[in-house]
């Protein structure tokens, strides 16, 4: 009797209630937890994806009324279109030119600053500089730089050769590819150095102890102490890095414009172009879904090749 | 700092101690906030009739609004567009979207107005939007996007549908993508209703009708942005100079008429004056309007066309290659770097008195003269070394491009329509649209009949006049943009183009790939809709060089 009074007294059975709500919260523990995060992520990543599938196959220009289905021609138009080619060929020369140049100059630069010096906190803290400032503000530093008739570069050169130098550093080429050469170069170098010069740090000293009892130079403790014992993070940097490289676009944007012509579109300023300038978001979207699945398989490569070093 | 220092200093250009080092006049001195110090006493003199009625509420809150001394012709022609909106006349555009407006008053409500970020916004945060919002209680929130977004970002909230805007300000040129596209919407049936037609009329032929697309009118023009020649008299009146060109070249050393004569006047200054002054310069870096514009008017004046009757591109033809020789030529002669310049960078050159010619948008004579730059919202810019020595001129060829320009157009999502349209007739009616073309720190040009006659305009510099007869003159022979679907598309083209050719490319192959893209936007937008926006554009004053206001018999001539 009593336990059946309690039963239905109406605080008995919000305590039933909440009872039952605690155990069904802790059945579903996991799931309430990961539950914000999946959200999250539907509605920030899955559903704008599955929502450009849906572009890439309908006509979402907005100068042409309607969505009609237009099956694989917003990808024929990338594909046949000489300038998404010609993009693509330069993003992949300046990647691989400015991550091989930050690489060697970050290397040489990391095996300077190993070793400690009077000095070298200050050195090291300059030397990082460059990696917190926004690659928007470089690019219009460099532009203000290079430009010609303001820009000091063409004067300070003047002074240190004697005789007048008047290269349109912007404006054709190859100095243009220079130009976002050293504004990138500038910027990234410091990357790889502090990722190398942590790989550096981390090398047992007993191995360079061992190799100079052995009577082995400097070059040779580099090549065979060095170099394997570095491999895994060297690749590590190079593949962050190149990941970052083929993405260029702020510097572009700020410093060249895509210019001369269209000698300075890379891929992303490209598709920038077309899907933000001219509103082409189809033909964008397609172009995008192309570079993305050419990206992911040079990705899958360089993982594999991480996770193949890491392991040995 | 307040409020308004804030803005400017956000906008980069607080220079107040370089102002103060170089002993300019500082703008507290050249504005004086009259109705703030005076109160009610000076109301009178702003020709208020006090006693209690809606015009004094009004006033008093347009009291917060900075003015100018009502003695100088800014002062004079703020107080008359205070007065056409406060009391009339009554039949006036201005008067009656007050007196309409008044009835959201209490209602809340918040404009959002898109504008140009930086200089161009500087105008209605500091004197349209606050004496709006005096005068009928409306707020405003002036949205400030780069040029590229005033078309895009519209685009995308359409698309999302956020009613984000409700006043947007945009080129001409993309009138018939965004109506096409419903971003924006025709105005005809609030222009019927409350604006006076006298108005209409009251703008130079050239922009009458600009703003014209299917029979419909799809926002008011608010920006004379017509190219012009600017010269340096002292050059062109140097007697050993006239004597050497007419040695040289058997004929008068004078302003060039033709776009020949310009390559070789400026190539000739450059040869006999350089480096200290050289004989042109031009905005043509990548990226720079200049680029487009320049090409599109000069190709017109070499008797070219953008299409054939069945909408194939005719770049690349006798007169597209003739204007990128003549381009070509004309950056030869130029000052060093002339490649790399925009529309500042140029500027300062010219100011600088290191070029003896440039074509460029109206500011250019207001900056030559040192007008704008009493106001330190623009005194970044470098006094001119040059002021009493600019003469004005149509652009050689005759056809000057009216560049880009603005339109105020009411966003299809906004949620405030009626009220959006009432600040946009508010803004742009005679007396409101001189008072804000005669700002110093404006990047508003005059574009009424009106502004070119007036006296207050005319007492601004002493070579005023010859400014306004010349804008008016050069709008007379002026070409529009391409206003048709896919402008921003061709518009790149050209720049890619141009910029190409100045990096080395062959000027054939520069220009069949430039008409091979075009002919590409053509087909993606559709031939057949492109032909009837193409048909629709041959029909607007200003469409080609044997199409413009003074070919069809409407030049407005002023004195």
């Amino acid at each position: 009797m009593g336990q059946s009074a309690t039963a239905n007294s109406p605080s008995a059975a919000s305590a039933i209630r909440a009872g039952g709500a605690s155990a069904w919260a802790d059945r579903h523990f996991k799931w309430l937890m990961v539950a914000p995060a999946t959200l999250l992520i539907l509605a920030f990543s899955i559903y704008p994806m599955l929502f450009s599938l849906w572009v890439v196959f309908v006509n979402y220009d907005f100068q042409i009324p309607g969505h009609e289905f237009v099956g694989l021609q917003n990808f024929q138009q990338i594909v046949n279109d000489p300038l998404a080619w010609s993009s693509l060929g330069l993003t992949i020369a300046l990647s691989v030119a400015v991550v091989a140049i930050e690489f060697m100059l970050g290397l040489a630069l990391a095996l300077a600053m190993v070793k400690t010096f009077r000095g070298r906190g200050i050195v090291m803290s300059i030397l990082i500089i460059p990696l917190f400032i926004s690659p928007v503000i470089v690019g219009q530093s460099w532009a203000l730089f290079l430009q010609r008739p303001f820009g000091p570069a063409d004067y300070l050169l003047s002074q240190l050769m004697g005789r007048p130098v008047a290269i349109s550093w912007v404006g054709e080429t190859p100095w243009v590819y220079i130009a976002i050469l050293l504004a990138d170069v500038w910027q990234w170098t410091p990357f790889m150095f502090v990722i190398l010069l942590a790989g550096l740090a981390a090398i047992p000293p007993h191995l360079y102890e061992a190799a100079e009892l052995d009577g082995v130079g400097a070059l040779n403790a580099f090549r065979y102490v060095t170099a394997p014992q570095l491999a895994p993070v060297m690749l590590l940097a190079l593949t962050l890095r190149l990941l970052d490289a083929v993405k260029l676009f702020d510097v572009i944007f700020m410093l060249t414009g895509g210019g001369p012509g269209t000698a300075t579109y890379t891929t992303s300023f490209y598709l920038y172009q077309i899907g933000f300038q001219q509103f082409h978001l189809s033909m964008a979207t397609a172009g995008s879904w192309l570079f993305l699945i050419l990206l992911s398989v040079v990705i899958t490569a360089l993982v594999r090749r991480l996770l193949k070093a890491e392991a040995a | 700092m307040d409020e308004r220092d804030r803005r400017e200093f956000d906008a980069g250009l607080s220079e107040e101690v370089d102002a103060w080092l170089r002993g300019d006049t500082s703008r507290r001195e050249f504005l004086t906030r009259l109705m703030l110090m005076g109160g009610a006493a000076m109301l009178p003199g702003l020709g208020y009739t006090a006693a209690g009625s809606k015009a004094w509420a009004a006033a008093a809150e347009v009291s917060k609004v900075e003015l100018a001394d009502k003695s100088t012709p800014l002062g004079a022609a703020q107080a008359a567009a205070v007065k056409a909106s406060t009391e009339g006349p009554t039949d006036g555009s201005a008067y009656r979207a007050v007196q309409e407006a008044q009835k959201y008053k209490d209602k809340g409500i918040t404009l959002n107005l898109t504008y140009e970020s930086g200089l161009q916004a500087l105008e209605p945060k500091n004197f349209s939007g606050p004496m709006w919002q005096a005068l009928t209680g409306i707020n405003f929130n002036v949205v400030e996007l780069p040029h590229p977004n005033q078309y895009s970002q519209p685009i995308a909230e359409h698309i999302a549908n956020s009613g984000a805007y409700d006043v947007l300000d945009i080129e001409p040129a993309w009138i018939p993508a965004l109506a096409n596209g419903g971003v924006i919407m025709p105005i005809d049936d609030y222009v019927a209703k409350y604006m006076n037609k006298a108005d209409l009329d009251d703008y130079h032929p050239l922009y009458k009708s600009i703003t014209l697309y299917k029979g419909k009118r799809w926002g008011v023009f608010d920006d004379g942005d017509q190219f012009a020649l600017y010269y340096r008299k002292d050059i062109f009146d140097d007697p050993k100079l006239k004597d050497a060109y007419q040695a040289k070249f058997g004929k008068p050393f004078g302003v060039p008429k033709t776009w020949d004569e310009y390559s070789q006047v400026a190539q000739f200054i450059t040869d006999q004056l350089a480096p200290n002054i050289y004989g042109a310069g031009h905005f043509r870096k990548f990226g720079s309007p200049g680029n487009q514009f320049s090409f599109l008017q000069q190709y017109r004046a070499n008797g070219g066309k953008f299409f054939d009757a069945d909408m194939k591109a005719q770049l690349a033809s006798q007169a597209g290659e003739t204007t990128l020789s003549q381009m070509i030529a004309q950056n030869k002669a130029s000052i060093p770097g002339n490649n790399d310049l925009d529309a500042v960078a140029l500027w300062a050159a010219w100011l600088q008195g290191k070029v003896a010619m440039i074509f460029s948008w109206p500011p250019t004579g207001r900056i030559s003269s040192n007008y704008a730059q009493r106001d330190k919202a623009i005194n970044f810019i470098p006094q001119s070394s040059i002021a009493d020595k600019v003469g004005y001129a149509v652009v050689p060829g005759s056809n000057g491009e009216m560049a880009s320009g603005y339109v105020r157009a009411l966003a299809a999502g906004s949620n405030n329509e009626e009220a959006a349209y009432l600040f946009m007739q508010w803004v742009t009616a005679p007396p409101l649209s001189l008072v804000r073309t005669m700002l110093p720190y404006t990047l508003r040009d005059p574009y009424r009949l009106s502004t070119y006659k007036s006296e207050e305009y005319r007492a601004l510099w002493p070579a005023a006049k010859d400014y306004l007869v010349n804008l008016c003159e050069c709008a007379n022979s002026g070409v529009v943009d391409m206003i048709m679907p896919g402008w921003q598309d061709y518009a790149l083209t050209i720049d890619r183009m141009c910029t190409a050719v100045w990096g080395g490319e062959d000027t054939k192959s520069a220009l069949a790939k430039a008409a091979a893209e075009w002919d590409q936007t053509t087909q993606r937008l559709g031939v057949p809709a492109q032909k009837a926006a193409y048909q629709e554009f041959l029909q607007i004053p200003g469409s080609y060089a044997d199409h413009t206001v003074e070919k069809l018999g409407q030049a407005a001539h002023i004195t």
